[in-house]
């Protein structure tokens, strides 16, 4: 245990000396992350987003609509009813506004006064009151307009709720960021294990009382400790600077991350298998990253990839831990079950490890 | 406490701490090493000399229980390589040809990560002074000269106190103070009553430190036995040496009186005689006669050198 923990102190100060490897996973991620979220949040509270459900069809509904297209800072997702709620809840729409069938008909009759105001339903998330007022003031302009001829008002709002889970775009950024993060810690692990057997410093080891598994469980502990270190900043920065709420049981977010820093510590075991080299272990290593990061849905969605990159999304583990990471800390729509994610992670990480236990050459 | 005692507590005293029959390594077609034996008694410092690719390495690092054999009977201080390799471990040290170090931690770091992997360990600060460091103790080891390397890894040979120590061409790239200082650290071990296996291809080492030695070629064990008795086996004579001259045929040098054999080496022959005076004189009748004279002629005893190349028809240093 000894040995273990002065094994484990050495890494972490070769690992802090070496300035590149704290960069990309210590500092890239933050910076990242303040980026995105100053550009979210520029742009959050001035742009709406509405789903737009129009059963009618009739010239006055499309007088309506050009109505709400006409705001400032308001745009309009044309959309179906059955879509509309789900696309509210993963956050691609802020509200949703029906007009329901025969409004034209109704609009006509009831300006003649033979029928009662036309009821538009108007669907918001209580949950995010400052949306909720920004909507409310643009249908009330937007009404304005198509009561003025008319009182008692020929069309009225009809308030319904949709439960979000108060996924914006930043809450949706920084588990994916945190997902990355913890990605590069795992599978950097590479670069630095081939070059201590390039150095023949494993050969000396080799030579010393140490056992395998004493080497291997500093490296993990090591790495554990990192991604612990980057979700504390990650969710610190995304909470204190950019509002985001972790909603979700902080025992199954370190639950995750220590998951999915050994997944991806496997496969940086199975890099090191393969490269001989510490300049081929960095290609590798960037070979696997970069795909990873954009084909995981992490930060696109993946039923917007092309079918063929629908499959690997499917595969790659950083889609299940972005994902899980999502649901556990700020909610959201699932791409998979939780135990699914679990499970995804796991599967990853006794195949790795396996191949790895076979195939590395330790000197 | 594993010092002096124990090699004597583990069977008799002259149980030797290293013993190898047959020992086989094979790279493909390669015989690395190639069916060699030899002992290794307690306190004695050994060496394997030879040329660069004669199979030293491999065989140290068998014996170091690094690689497997392809054949033959390892045993290192009583206990058998290929099965006990883990229980030899803390009671051996190694250095290896090259110095394998942490770069981006410091002296005083890497001895004390190192000490950590031992149940006992002596002073950091105390092979610090062994090993004239003190004044890179916080440099980090890719900071350190190649000497400074070498001396570390000799340090993080010495951690643990080991009965036994390998030292992989300890001396190599230092400069002759710090060799000369790494020779005292060496024969300081063997008053220890510690035992050493050292490789080398620096003769004057090979003399100065090594009680027994074993030459080493292309896999195999040409001679062994104290560095006198190499010579005085082979070479009961003396070499009288002088530049290369053209005209004269080894066959007419072979034909002077009391010359047993002809060698050249860079340039020059090599005369081994038994009657120096009786040899020289019928050199300089020779030249003599063809109007020359003998450059450089000069007179001395065999060293290993000459050995080596009696025995190979190389010079070891090439």
């Amino acid at each position: 245990m000894q040995a273990l923990l002065a094994l484990t102190r050495a890494n972490i100060r070769s690992y802090t000396r070496d300035r590149a490897a704290v960069f990309w996973t210590l500092a890239f991620p933050l910076v990242f992350i303040v980026l995105f979220g100053l550009i979210f949040q520029g742009s959050g509270t001035t742009r709406l987003t509405i789903g737009w459900v129009d059963t009618d069809g009739s010239p006055a509904a499309q007088q309506l609509q050009h109505g709400f297209e006409a705001l400032d800072g308001v745009t309009l997702v044309k959309t179906t009813r059955a879509d509309a709620t789900s696309q509210m809840q993963v956050g691609k729409v802020d509200s949703i506004i029906v007009v329901p069938v025969g409004y034209g008909a109704s609009l006509a009759s009831a300006s003649a006064g033979t029928s009662p105001p036309v009821q538009l339903e108007i669907y918001t998330d209580p949950s995010r009151p400052q949306l909720q007022g920004t909507i409310y003031q643009a249908v009330g302009t937007v009404l304005g307009v198509v009561n003025l001829g008319g009182r008692p008002p020929l069309v009225v709002p009809s308030p319904q709720i949709v439960q979000t889970e108060n996924l914006n775009a930043i809450s949706y950024f920084v588990p994916s960021m945190l997902g990355l993060s913890i990605m590069q810690v795992g599978i950097f692990a590479a670069i630095p294990l081939v070059a201590d057997r390039e150095k023949l410093i494993l050969k000396r080891l080799a030579a010393t009382p140490l056992r395998r598994w004493q080497l291997v469980g500093s490296n993990v502990l090591m790495r554990v400790l990192i991604a612990f270190t980057q979700a504390i900043i990650i969710v610190a920065v995304g909470t204190l600077a950019f509002g985001v709420e972790v909603t979700g049981s902080l025992l199954l977010v370190a639950g995750f991350v220590t998951l999915g820093a050994m997944a991806f510590l496997a496969l940086g075991y199975l890099i090191a298998s393969f490269a001989k080299t510490e300049d081929s272990a960095n290609g590798m290593t960037s070979m696997i990253q970069f795909p990873m990061m954009f084909l995981s849905g992490a930060f696109f969605q993946i039923d917007q990839m092309p079918p063929f990159l629908q499959v690997v999304a499917r595969i790659i583990p950083l889609t299940y831990l972005a994902d899980a990471l999502r649901q556990v800390m700020v909610g959201g729509a699932a791409f998979a079950p939780l135990w699914v994610c679990a499970a995804v992670l796991l599967g990853w990480l006794v195949v790795c490890f396996g191949i790895s236990a076979r195939k590395f050459q330790w000197q | 406490m594993h010092a002096g005692g124990t090699a004597a507590t583990t069977g008799l005293a002259t149980d030797p701490v290293i013993r190898v029959r047959g020992l086989v390594k094979r790279y493909g077609d390669i015989r690395a090493v190639d069916g060699i034996d030899f002992d290794v008694a307690p306190g004695e410092v050994f060496g394997l000399l030879g040329p660069n690719g004669a199979g030293k390495t491999t065989t140290v690092e068998i014996l170091e229980g690094l690689r497997p054999p392809d054949g033959g009977e390892v045993q290192v201080l009583g206990v058998d390589v290929a099965s006990g390799a883990d229980s030899l471990k803390p009671r051996i040290g190694i250095s290896l040809q090259t110095a394998a170090l942490y770069p981006k931690l410091t002296v005083v770091e890497v001895i004390d990560l190192f000490r950590s992997f031992y149940t006992t360990s002596r002073p950091t600060e105390e092979l610090i002074d062994l090993l004239e460091l003190g004044e890179r103790r916080n440099a980090r080891t890719k900071e350190l000269s190649g000497g400074q390397r070498q001396r570390l890894a000799v340090a993080l040979a010495l951690v643990n106190d080991p009965e036994l120590v390998f030292l992989d061409e300890p001396t190599t790239g230092l400069d002759p103070a710090a060799r000369r200082a790494l020779w005292d650290l060496i024969k300081g071990l063997k008053t220890k009553g510690r035992s050493v296996l050292l490789t080398t291809h620096y003769m004057e080492e090979a003399e100065i430190l090594c009680d027994r030695l074993a030459i080493m070629d292309q896999g195999r064990i040409l001679e062994m036995g104290t560095v006198d008795a190499l010579i005085s086996k082979r070479f009961n004579e003396r070499a009288v040496r002088f530049d290369a001259i053209d005209g004269i045929d080894d066959d007419v040098f072979a034909g002077l009186p009391a010359v047993s054999s002809v060698k050249h080496d860079d340039g020059s022959v090599l005369l081994y005689t038994s009657d120096v005076a009786a040899t020289v004189g019928a050199v300089l009748a020779q030249t003599e006669s063809r109007g020359i004279e003998p450059q450089n002629l000069a007179i001395r005893r065999a060293t290993l050198e000459d050995v080596f190349l009696d025995l190979t028809g190389r010079a070891l240093r090439d």
